[in-house]
């Protein structure tokens, strides 16, 4: 009988069983622009088409019942409708902007990133080590970015008025504790990182997301590779030394491996300088990285030791021998993390750091030995709920103990404090379309030491002004627990607070990054104390206070002149604070109002070289003369240098690399140093506080090995 | 170094730009509906509508979820159009989808030396939109990808052709000499005379690329 119902059917309703449907409609973006050249068809099976000129299209097809209908087009959001075929007619389909795109807003307001995909790098990976002021230190690259200051005899970053202690550095989002070796006055210091093993590093001066704490100023982050290409040995040789880095792969995992000795004396020997050295400055250090693949997690384990030492005898205007000083710093830094991409928009990830820094120091007759141990755990969850919508939120914990012993023939102390915080922090991340989105986040921090519990609101905001350029708005609340040397007296203070307020423009086309950045940072709840140098008697105070305000602007242009890729960083800095033993609200002498920076590099083919220039300008940095009533009233003359370098290309593994830092030798004095006591007319005598040498001359081989034979070091120089 | 790579990806570039002949199947049972898809797919991109191509493809992809041809082939498509595509955004939208159908038939058909060279013209399209910012960390990567593919099929012409095509490319710069990669040209050359595709529809290339290179550069 079932036959005949069937047949029955097919009589009454030819249509349905053998013709086939005709599915029907026009494809539009959101202002009604016809999209050509869409993919429309139904999921799962061959029938579909093109949408055409006008954006329409109709296909047959000979399914039946209820269908899924998927239009797509490259850089929209895949629409799909579930309906009866029959109901699929004459549709109207609007096709919705792909958020992650390029063309999408991104929020920029305080920060710099380098890398590759980000989507506006201001820096390139190799610029980190290219730049010839740097001279392979990635803190030097980034000295050349607005919103730093140039204090050429300290090495360290200082941002937009506020001291190194202020910005904090960070490796796959783990606090490093000691990110420089230690020095003495007037030496400057280098990062203690080499840039080999980073593959993004993100610089921002301001307005950082609330996952990051601790940090009145800035932040630097750094992320190691996730997973090296090939497998490779480098060889470095050096007039100041040498290295070897090897990277061994296997199925799910690698080992980075690299190890460097520095040794000053051979160079000091040829060119000595204006220090008397007993013993110029050696280190060794051995970094290793792992990185081992457990399912769809990566693990990586970062651990780095190094040691250093120097011993010399520096001029000073109170001691006509000299001032004596030796040190001796052994320090380990281990950082593990795992991340993992979970289910259903979900990732974690989780880690750890544990710095030992062990610091021997003579000053003259006294001793004194540092030990710090500290940790850092992280735990963070993010969701992705959808393109428009994400959250992320974790919990952290730091944990400081630090003890110190002092011995002179007079006296002798041990002093030190464990200082252990705990915070939280959660963010959103919303994009409402590409034009705008808006980031909001919270942290909160709880510190065992003072007992005292704060609270850091975070916002920005971002808009695009047009096809190129957009405009950013950051606010944030920032608080950080003041450093080792006032915690080693007293416990018995709060954390500094900061407040930024930034309002950041940003056009960026055919390879041409133009970026000006106005903001204001008020400072709050400052340390000060009553003595010069203080001490366990000194009296400490939360009160305070100053603020810092300027101009940044960044141009980067790598399309108007052939084979010449150059940057100019010019920043404007307003700044005054009343804090440590100052008497009143003066200028820092960390601070100066003008700085630029112009670096350019050039591409010479038919030499194989790259020839890099740089020029950092900082206008004068105030001093106290005591001849003249006031306090940090002068300020010293403008600082200039000009650092030349070129990387000659000898084979494709193996490179020649000199440089010269000040070539014109301009003579820079970064400040005085005034008698204790008065001559007998009642002047203080100074002198000039002059950087050790006025130039640097650095050569080196670099040769790489790798089974491929073409990778070289070019980007690590 | 960019302008390395910049060369590189221009002789590259008219490696890719020729679309594949595909010659169609020859069996004598009635073609299945995945024979007649890829065949009218490939006739589609004869007729220079590669973008309706890639749509077709697409359509075969969602359909047959277990063939890595159809994806392979939108990746491809996707790729060799980017590399004459100068819109940063569109550039980047278009070798993101690639890359996406690049995972979706890696996940089909593992270790397949076809979509690693394949994935090493997807870093080569963006060497050649930006040298200087994407030389340095794709070319590696690129290079890389050739000697895997060639350690898992030495035997494959079109593995032999793809690495050796990029060598002859940077040893050139150096002013080295290309003797040996002429000499892998020659055994490409000759492996093509006898080269049968692992399967229907699989890509067939090469040969004509192989002799216009020894032609041009090895004398």
């Amino acid at each position: 009988m079932k036959v005949s119902v069937v047949f029955f059917l097919i009589i009454l309703f030819p249509f349905s069983f053998f013709a086939q449907s005709k599915i029907s409609g026009i494809v539009t973006d959101k202002k009604g622009v016809p999209i050509f050249g869409a993919n429309v068809y139904l999921t799962g099976t061959y029938d579909g088409t093109t949408s055409d000129q006008n954006g329409n299209w109709t296909f047959e097809t000979t399914e039946t019942g209820v269908q899924t209908l998927t239009v797509s087009y490259v850089s929209f959001e895949t629409f799909t409708m579930i309906d009866d075929v029959s109901k699929l007619k004459n549709l109207k389909v609007v096709l919705r902007d792909d958020v992650n795109s390029l063309e999408t807003v991104t929020i920029s307001a305080g920060s710099f990133s380098a890398g590759d995909n980000s989507k506006i790098s201001v820096l390139k990976p190799m610029d980190i080590v290219t730049t010839a002021s740097a001279v392979g230190d990635f803190v030097g690259a980034l000295q050349t970015l607005p919103g730093t200051t140039t204090v050429a005899e300290d090495g360290r970053l200082f941002v937009r008025g506020g001291d190194a202690g202020e910005t904090q550095i960070f490796i796959d989002g783990i606090r490093v504790f000691t990110p420089y070796s230690p020095t003495t006055n007037n030496i400057p210091t280098r990062g203690r990182y080499s840039p080999f093993l980073f593959d993004g590093i993100t610089f921002s001066t301001g307005g950082y997301s609330a996952e990051y704490g601790q940090a009145l100023s800035s932040v630097l982050l750094l992320n190691t590779i996730d997973e090296p290409v090939q497998e490779k040995t480098n060889i470095a040789i050096m007039s100041v030394g040498g290295g070897v880095g090897h990277t061994e792969k296997w199925d799910n995992s690698s080992l980075s491996l690299n190890t460097s000795y520095i040794n000053l004396a051979p160079y000091i020997a040829v060119l000595p300088d204006r220090n008397t050295w007993e013993k110029p400055f050696e280190t060794a250090s051995g970094e290793a990285v792992l990185r081992q693949k457990i399912g769809d997690g990566l693990l990586k384990v970062y651990g780095a030791f190094d040691s250093s030492n120097f011993e010399l005898t520096q001029e000073d205007i109170n001691q006509a021998e000299g001032l004596y000083f030796k040190l001796n710093n052994k320090n380990f830094y281990t950082n593990a993390s795992y991340s993992e991409k979970l289910n259903k928009g979900w990732s974690i990830f989780g880690g750890g750091s544990y710095t030992y820094a062990n610091t021997k120091v003579n000053i003259d007759k006294a001793h004194i030995k540092d030990v710090e141990n500290s940790a850092h755990l992280k735990l963070k969850l993010n969701k992705r709920f959808s393109n428009y919508f994400k959250l992320n939120f974790g919990v952290e914990q730091f944990l400081t103990d630090f003890d110190e012993k002092y011995n002179a023939s007079d006296f002798s102390a041990n002093i030190g404090f464990k200082n252990n915080v705990s915070a939280f922090f959660t963010e959103a991340d919303i994009i409402f379309s590409r034009k705008l989105a808006l980031k909001l986040g919270v942290r909160g921090e709880y510190s065992e030491l003072f007992k005292e519990v704060t609270f850091s609101p975070r916002a920005s905001f971002a808009f695009k002004t047009g096809k190129n350029s957009q405009l950013s708005l950051a606010y944030g609340d920032f608080f950080q627990q003041p450093d080792n040397e006032i915690l080693k007296f007293t416990t018995d203070v709060e954390a500094q607070h900061t407040q930024h307020y930034i309002l950041n423009y940003q056009y960026a086309a055919n390879n041409r990054i133009f970026r000006a950045e106005l903001y204001r940072k008020q400072y709050n709840k400052l340390v000060t104390y009553n003595e010069t140098i203080p001490d366990v008697n000194s009296l400490f105070n939360n009160t305070g206070n100053g603020y810092a305000q300027g101009l940044d602007v960044f141009w980067r242009d790598n399309e108007s002149i052939k084979n010449v890729d150059y940057w100019v960083s010019y920043s404007y800095l307003d700044t005054e604070r009343k804090y440590k033993d100052y008497p009143i609200k003066a200028t820092p002498n960390f601070a100066n109002t003008h700085n630029l920076s112009v670096v350019a590099k050039y591409w010479i083919d038919d030499w194989k070289s790259q020839i890099g220039f740089s020029y950092q300008y900082g206008s004068g940095r105030t001093y106290t003369d005591l001849n003249s009533p006031g306090f940090l009233q002068k300020k010293t003359r403008d600082y200039n240098s000009v650092s030349l370098n070129w990387a000659y290309l000898l084979s494709q593994q193996k490179i020649l690399y000199f440089s010269i830092n000040n070539a014109f030798a301009f003579k820079n004095v970064n400040g005085y140093q005034y008698a204790n006591t008065p001559d007998a007319n009642g002047n203080f005598a100074r002198r000039k506080l002059l950087p050790a040498a006025d130039q640097f001359f650095f050569v080196g081989f670099f040769w790489t090995i790798s089974e491929d034979g073409k990778n070289n070091q070019l980007d690590n120089l | 170094m960019q302008n390395v790579l910049t060369y590189l990806s221009i002789v590259l570039t008219a490696f890719f730009m020729q679309v594949e002949a595909q010659t169609t199947s020859t069996e004598v049972s009635e073609p299945t509906k995945y024979q007649q898809g890829m065949q009218k797919a490939f006739k589609i991109w004869q007729e220079d509508k590669s973008w309706e191509a890639a749509n077709m493809f697409e359509r075969i992809a969602t359909a047959e979820t277990d063939k890595w041809l159809p994806p392979y082939y939108v990746a491809q498509i996707n790729v060799i159009n980017s590399f004459t595509e100068k819109d940063a955004a569109k550039l980047k939208a278009q070798l993101d989808k690639a890359q996406n159908f690049i995972n979706d038939a890696t996940a089909i058909s593992k270790g397949n030396p076809e979509l690693l060279v394949l994935q090493a013209q997807l870093y080569t399209a963006w060497i050649v939109f930006d040298g200087q910012q994407y030389g340095m960390t794709y070319s590696p990567k690129a290079a890389a990808l050739y000697n895997q593919a060639l350690a898992i099929a030495p035997e494959n012409p079109r593995m032999i052709l793809a690495k050796a095509e990029w060598d002859i490319g940077s040893a050139k710069y150096f002013n080295q000499t290309i003797d040996t990669y002429c000499k892998d040209l020659q055994r490409a050359i000759e492996l093509f005379a006898t080269f049968k595709p692992e399967g229907e529809f699989y890509p067939t290339y090469g040969e004509e690329r192989a002799k216009q290179i020894v032609a041009e550069s090895c004398k």
